[in-house]
């Protein structure tokens, strides 16, 4: 009986170590957590490697299910890259999973 | 014996050599006290040298008599007492200060230990729940546990430390500046203190830590973070945080900063578990320790939405700007010094949450009194008072596309199912009867499957890996519960590992043995590097190993299963891939 303890979300280390990354960090959400002082991919790297998942339902429902990982995404494209700018958020998410 | 009347030791003849000396010492405690401190100190005040003194008093006051241990006063006997370099005479001038302290604390001007604001900074609990539960829990990090005996000793001890410690404002800011405002600004020369505020964030599932130097003015705003309850009854009450919606490197803080997930981090109070098994009468009683963790909020969000599959909600606090930097002050001071025990009822995540931001602006406790003790009832509350603004939960699909709702991924799993049939006839009427195939069957359909449907094929594929994860878990616990050789010894290295993830749960401890108080400084930080390096290799190198040698011992059934989830995953990702790179 363990219900008391789950009012809050507990630190359960053996829990979230041994399953979340049991199988070693798939591609996208669970690597992107880390922060911008570790790790040899720049800030703006983790931003697009982050919103992968994001980036195909938003591809996969034709533009209906919008995040802001996306969002954040396609603002750092845009911002880095002009040809970006004009591009339709479709043909960005598209890129994204190309990566 | 010295009087304070005595301006300067100009000695009447036949004084004793240790009436000079704590002339002296009087004389030099003078020099540093606060104009204020010195003028509420009554007349007719006297240090009298004795050897009577229990073992372990410096010194002791009666009245207007502060007696003073002999010995403490041997390297004031001459002129030449140096504080600032010499330890022994700066004990001497410490224990008198200490003594002058609970002087001005009785007096009419002092009252400092029976300020309830005092006691707020300093920790000392408002109500008493439970017997045992009146103690101080900042323990961390104290420059004297002393101050722990009580408000008036802990008045005292920092007083001490706030007259002649060159930085005890950036150690201990908020206390710093409370003292400043009723007893002035310290005689002595003081550091100045960085803007920088110093934290120990996690970094990855695996209790690696990071160290993070927070700069409160890159912080544009804090929200509530609320992770909602999901169908298990058990969780219905949901969780509390806080969010630090800290802007991008070279963004002016202001709106856009909230797209700025990956620079945002959270503050937690999660107790701390240190063993495989988790234990109810612990969590009623307060048998684990309570901590407040920084994690990133994109690992929250995974960890929420992607592994427990509950919903979170963002909501703005409405809190001004020296409002969001107390806060910030405070969540620093209680992640290095607080160690307090989860209780489920009285001390849990929302009753934590709700003290931190009330201990640290006044102003926030003045405009609400919220005595609840659910997550969801603090949110109602601060939303009632004003403190919280959930208008943009309003639109839902507005508030996921701006980062005031991280929708839990299980609502994703059926539209995804949906796309994917939509391309192909699918062996299965729903999400979970597709999740439900064993993996093989799964497969020869991903190979036919366009750009739309890979997409959702590859969201589904993972969410069925993250089945098999929470399968593998539940095995793995009960397997390291039996008591066998190999299971025994697995315990002992997660319990090892378990040890060196504690660190996180406890920053204080990383630096055992290092001096400092408060906030860690400078040199406290080169000395942690290096601590820091080794535990994180060591849990790098350990839970993967662990990992891989549990995986070994899986039932095989499980262990195909894996594998061809895996291969599915690598296929998927690949055709992905090469999909939308053709694609126009």
């Amino acid at each position: 009986m363990i219900r008391p303890l789950l009012l809050c979300a507990l630190f359960i280390l053996p829990a979230s170590a041994l399953a979340s990354s049991f199988a070693g960090t798939s591609a996208g959400a669970s690597s992107a957590g880390s922060s911008a002082s570790s790790g040899s991919t720049s800030g703006d790297d983790k931003v697009l490697m982050a919103a992968r998942d994001d980036a195909a339902a938003f591809v996969a429902s034709d533009g209906q299910l919008r995040s802001a990982r996306l969002e954040a995404a396609l603002r750092q494209l845009r911002a880095s890259d002009s040809g970006a700018v004009q591009a339709d958020d479709l043909a960005l998410a598209r890129r994204l999973l190309a990566l | 014996m010295a009087w304070l009347a005595l301006a300067m030791p100009a000695l009447a003849a036949g004084a004793s050599n240790d009436d000079a000396a704590a002339a002296r010492l009087l004389h030099a405690a003078h020099a540093r006290l606060p104009e204020t401190w010195w003028q509420a100190l009554p007349a007719g005040l006297a240090v009298e040298p004795r050897d009577d003194l229990p073992a372990h008093v410096g010194g002791r006051t009666f009245g207007t008599h502060i007696r003073i241990d002999r010995r403490l006063l041997a390297p004031w006997s001459g002129g030449t007492a140096d504080p600032d370099h010499d330890p022994a005479a700066r004990l001497a001038l410490a224990t008198l200060i200490h003594e002058l302290a609970h002087v001005l604390d009785r007096s009419p001007h002092g009252g400092l230990s029976r300020d309830p604001r005092l006691r707020d900074l300093a920790g000392w609990p408002q109500r008493r729940l439970l017997p045992g539960r009146g103690a101080n829990a900042m323990r961390g990090r104290s420059p004297d546990t002393y101050e722990l005996t009580d408000p008036r000793e802990f008045v005292a001890v920092n007083l001490e430390h706030y007259v002649l410690d060159a930085d005890y404002a950036c150690r201990r800011p908020a206390l710093a500046a409370w003292f400043r405002s009723r007893i002035g600004p310290p005689r002595a020369a003081q550091v100045p203190c960085g803007p920088l505020m110093p934290l120990l964030q996690g970094e990855g599932g695996d209790g690696q830590l990071g160290w993070l130097s927070l700069d409160p003015s890159r912080v544009y705003a804090i929200d509530y973070l609320f992770a909602e309850g999901n169908d298990v009854p058990m969780s219905r009450w949901g969780h509390s945080m806080l969010r630090l919606v800290i802007c991008a490197p070279g963004r002016v803080p202001g709106p856009d900063c909230r797209l700025d997930l990956a620079w945002h981090r959270v503050l937690s109070f999660r107790a701390f578990v240190d063993d495989v098994q988790i234990s109810s009468w612990r969590g009623l009683t307060g048998g684990y320790p309570s901590r407040l963790f920084v994690l990133p909020l994109e690992q929250v969000i995974d960890e929420y939405t992607q592994v427990e599959l509950r919903s979170l909600a963002s909501i703005p606090l409405t809190l001004d700007r020296d409002a969001i930097d107390a806060v910030l002050a405070r969540a620093a001071q209680l992640h290095w010094a607080y160690d307090g025990r989860y209780a489920f009822i009285g001390n849990n995540c929302a009753v934590e949450t709700w003290k931190l931001l009330r201990d640290a602006d006044p102003r926030i406790g003045t405009r609400l009194h919220w005595r609840g003790i659910t997550p969801k009832g603090l949110l109602a509350a601060l939303e009632r008072s004003g403190l919280a603004d959930g208008s943009a939960q309003a639109d839902r699909a507005a508030a996921e596309r701006q980062g005031y709702y991280f929708a839990s991924a299980q609502s994703r799993y059926e539209a995804m199912f949906q796309v994917a049939r939509r391309a192909l006839p699918l062996p299965a009427e729903s999400a979970h009867a597709w999740l439900d195939l064993p993996a093989r069957s799964r497969a020869p359909w991903m190979a036919q499957a366009d750009l739309r449907a890979t997409a959702a094929l590859l969201l589904l594929e993972q969410a069925a890996q993250r089945r098999q994860e929470l399968l593998a878990r539940d095995w793995l616990k009960r397997r390291l519960g039996q008591h066998d050789g190999e299971a025994m010894r697995a315990r002992g290295q997660v319990r090892d590992l378990l040890a060196d993830a504690g660190v996180l749960a406890q920053p204080a401890a990383l630096l055992d043995g290092v001096p400092g108080y408060g906030l860690p400084q400078a040199a406290e930080r080169s000395a942690v590097v290096e601590r820091l390096a080794t535990r994180n290799w060591r849990l790098a190198e350990g839970w993967p190993a662990l990992r891989a040698q549990a995986r070994a011992a899986l039932p095989a059934s499980q262990r195909v299963q894996w594998q061809e989830i895996e291969a599915n995953l690598d296929l998927l990702r690949q055709r992905l891939r090469a999909l939308a790179d053709a694609a126009p």
